[in-house]
């Protein structure tokens, strides 16, 4: 078998199992309907033309909300998380600072923030980039840390030697030793994004597929709750995909290290 | 603010200046509440174009010597003058080879060579054409492309010694470079460092514990004593090049050197 199948396998047979179940009535429609009805729902929700049906045409504002806040989240949390990362790993003060404080705030279950941040950001874009930019916070950071932590000192050694200083050294040896781990922290990060991003909709925002499928479980339309966990995942691989290849554009150490 | 010291013998211009003086050098380390000695009274000099092996016992303190060299440690007491003034840390002036693999794994052999003329900023097309003549130098000429990781040890250390050699250090520091090589590439590396600074006239201080290495390789041997550390002889090495190892007087040396190492 070629190697580019095997991927497929599990969710093809995980396709079939749910058809055989439909067919052989071993699960009721109103539980889970047949993948058949799935994918109509999928489409109409997707290519359908709005008010041609509840739900019709939705995909691209729900998609485009919801990408917006994954976005400004994740981005936050790597333009804090990545810096002072790269301190705490190099600098003992730095992590005798943050490390504590850090670990504790990582025990607090993301989830448990929600009631806090409705007060403080209302429902919405507010608390959504909230919870998505504090639960991506921790992979990236802690990674970035482990990273610039684990740089072979004699790299940096051999780096001054040939006459790159502090601030230089930071981008022409730390950064892309520390890339490996840095790469792990984003990927995390960005899939904690989309996690928290489903909570952050779940509390009555109009668009964006958490809200659609809040909504639909209030309309006992279950094809639709699996159309917007489909559609998740999907772009959930996607954003990986697109996180992936943009680092191994922009950093030889992200393209020649995996 | 503490007086400088005149150099030692006022030098006149143009004269046979040692390039390097190393002057009653101290190191001590604090270990677990209590300070241990490494170095002590440690004095050599070396001059412009010659090729001086430090040879001793593992924990001699030959390595913290050239960390010191390097300017990755300071002395604790002592001078170490190169052209007369006193050198501060880490500088492309005196370059090291390490004996593990130090390459950047991100870089492929040409950028890791080009590594510290980009630094410098000097310009992309004069880089490439330094990298290909180093390259060249030390036989890698098709490896330019390839990453550290795809290439066998000895020409990871090829590839250290190109990445030096191009910044064209005052006095370049080799620190067992090639202890981790099997016999046959640390005999090539060998001939390859001797080919190499008699066309480059490059000043080399090489740390060994191998008594045939320094053999093979020095000008001059210094032997050093332990505990703590200091240069206990020195030994010219008059033989003619390129050395025989059969040759008698080179056996001679060899076996000379074994009986003063192990005492």
């Amino acid at each position: 078998m070629k190697s580019t199948l095997l991927p497929w396998v599990i969710p093809a047979a995980a396709l079939l199992a749910w058809a055989l179940a439909g067919r052989l009535e071993l699960i009721p429609a109103y539980l889970l309907p047949p993948p058949e009805d799935v994918g109509r729902a999928a489409l109409r929700y997707v290519f359908g033309s709005p008010g041609e049906a509840p739900y019709a045409g939705r995909f691209l504002q729900d998609a485009r909300a919801s990408l917006v806040r994954v976005t400004c989240g994740f981005a936050l949390a790597v333009a804090v998380g990545i810096p002072l990362g790269i301190l705490s790993g190099r600098l003992a003060p730095v992590q005798g600072l943050l490390g504590a404080t850090v670990n504790g705030l990582r025990a607090v279950p993301g989830i448990s923030w929600l009631p806090l941040a409705m007060v403080w950001f209302g429902i919405g874009m507010g608390t959504t980039v909230f919870l998505v930019a504090l639960a991506a916070f921790f992979p990236v950071y802690l990674n970035a840390a482990a990273g610039a932590r684990r740089v072979d000192p004699l790299l940096l050694q051999a780096g001054a030697m040939m006459g790159v200083r502090r601030f230089r050294g930071t981008f022409a040896i730390l950064l892309p030793a520390a890339m490996p781990h840095i790469v792990t922290g984003l990927r995390l990060g960005l899939g904690l994004s989309w996690a928290y991003l489903v909570l952050g909709e779940l509390t009555g925002v109009p668009d964006g597929l958490g809200a659609v499928i809040m909504d639909a479980r209030m309309l006992g339309r279950i094809d639709i709750i699996v159309v917007g966990m489909i559609l998740i995942a999907v772009m959930g691989r996607g954003s990986d995909l697109l996180l992936t290849s943009s680092l191994r554009v922009c950093f030889k150490s992200a393209r020649r290290l995996s | 603010m503490r007086p400088r010291l005149k150099a030692v013998g006022t030098p006149s211009p143009g004269a046979a200046e040692p390039l390097l003086v190393v002057r009653d050098l101290r190191k001590v380390f604090p270990v677990g509440g209590r300070f241990v000695t490494v170095l002590e009274g440690l004095s050599f000099h070396a001059r412009r174009g010659e090729l001086i092996c430090i040879l001793g016992r593992s924990g001699c303190g030959k390595s913290t010597l050239l960390k010191i060299l390097a300017g990755f440690l300071r002395p604790s007491a002592g001078r170490v003058l190169l052209e007369g003034r006193p050198v501060g840390g880490p500088s492309p002036e005196r370059c090291v080879v390490f004996q593990e693999d130090a390459l950047f794994p991100w870089l492929t052999v040409g950028e890791n060579i080009g590594f510290g003329l980009r630094v410098k900023g000097l310009d992309r097309p004069s880089r490439k054409r330094a990298v290909r003549r180093y390259l060249s130098f030390v036989g890698l000429t098709e490896f330019r492309d390839y990453l550290p990781q795809a290439i066998s040890g000895g020409m990871k250390q090829r590839v250290s010694l190109a990445r030096v050699l191009i910044l064209e250090p005052r006095v370049l520091l080799m620190d067992e470079p090639f202890a981790s090589l099997d016999a046959q590439t640390r005999e090539e590396m060998q001939s390859l460092l001797l080919s190499l600074r008699g066309r480059l006239s490059q000043t080399v201080l090489f740390v060994t514990h191998d008594v045939n290495e320094a053999a093979v390789l020095a000008d001059r041997i210094l032997l050093m004593g332990k505990e703590p550390g200091f240069v206990r002889e020195e030994i010219p090495v008059a033989l003619p090049r390129p050395r025989a190892r059969e040759d008698p007087a080179y056996l001679d040396l060899c076996s000379r050197l074994h009986r003063l190492v192990r005492d």
